[in-house]
């Protein structure tokens, strides 16, 4: 047990905040691709790879540890996983629509 | 010869005052043709000339640079290390030595990746 979590699933947080960090690398040269390019592609890229990885992560670590810690009531669990869920359905929209925009 | 055409025309380019001025200066970091225009003391349509026959043989390289105010401009850099010229068996040959080319960014390449999709 660490911090009152299974090592499973603090190895899920560990690996959760690895796929964060390597969504922001790649969001980033993503970002400067649109910087660099003037791309509109990349740009919308860029904001899904962001939304999809460290937005909504961030949202359901927080809003779980929130929970765990009782600031936030039980019922709040339901509509956080559904928020997280639509974070991440934006996210890859972004991600589709940028595969059609041009340039 | 083909081939003796291009290295004759090669160091007909060398022999090139401005065009020697312009490959030392990019040695040693790459220039816009303005700043090329200062160095070598040559207008800029004459940069642009000498810069064109260079990269025709492939002695400089036109890299994009990226200004925050979102204007792009080009800058050259000379890829041209050395120059050896052989007279031996009756023949004659140059050799050049080239830096690599530079290492295309990983954001272009990203973006040329993702727009090809």
């Amino acid at each position: 047990m660490i911090w009152g979590y299974t090592a499973a699933q603090f190895g899920a947080v560990l690996v959760s905040l690895g796929s964060t960090v390597l969504g922001l690398v790649v969001g980033y040269q993503a970002y400067r691709g649109f910087r660099r390019n003037d791309s509109r592609s990349m740009r919308y890229l860029s904001v899904g790879l962001v939304l999809l990885t460290a937005v909504s992560f961030s949202l359901a670590f927080f809003g779980t540890l929130l929970l765990r810690l009782q600031v936030l009531p039980a019922a709040v669990g339901d509509p956080l996983r559904l928020v997280v869920r639509l974070l991440q359905f934006a996210g890859l929209a972004f991600i589709t629509y940028s595969l059609y925009s041009r340039p | 010869m083909s081939d003796d055409r291009d290295e004759a025309e090669l160091l007909a380019l060398l022999e090139d005052e401005y065009a020697r001025a312009i490959l030392a200066a990019t040695s040693a970091k790459p220039m816009p043709v303005d700043t090329l225009s200062d160095r070598c003391d040559a207008s800029e349509s004459t940069i642009y000339r000498r810069v064109d026959r260079l990269k025709e043989h492939d002695l400089v390289e036109e890299q994009t640079e990226f200004d925050p105010g979102g204007h792009h401009y080009s800058v050259y850099a000379s890829r041209l290390r050395g120059v050896n010229v052989t007279f031996e068996d009756g023949e004659w040959s140059v050799e050049l030595d080239r830096r690599p080319a530079s290492e295309e960014d990983v954001a272009d390449r990203f973006t040329r990746m993702w727009q090809d999709l």
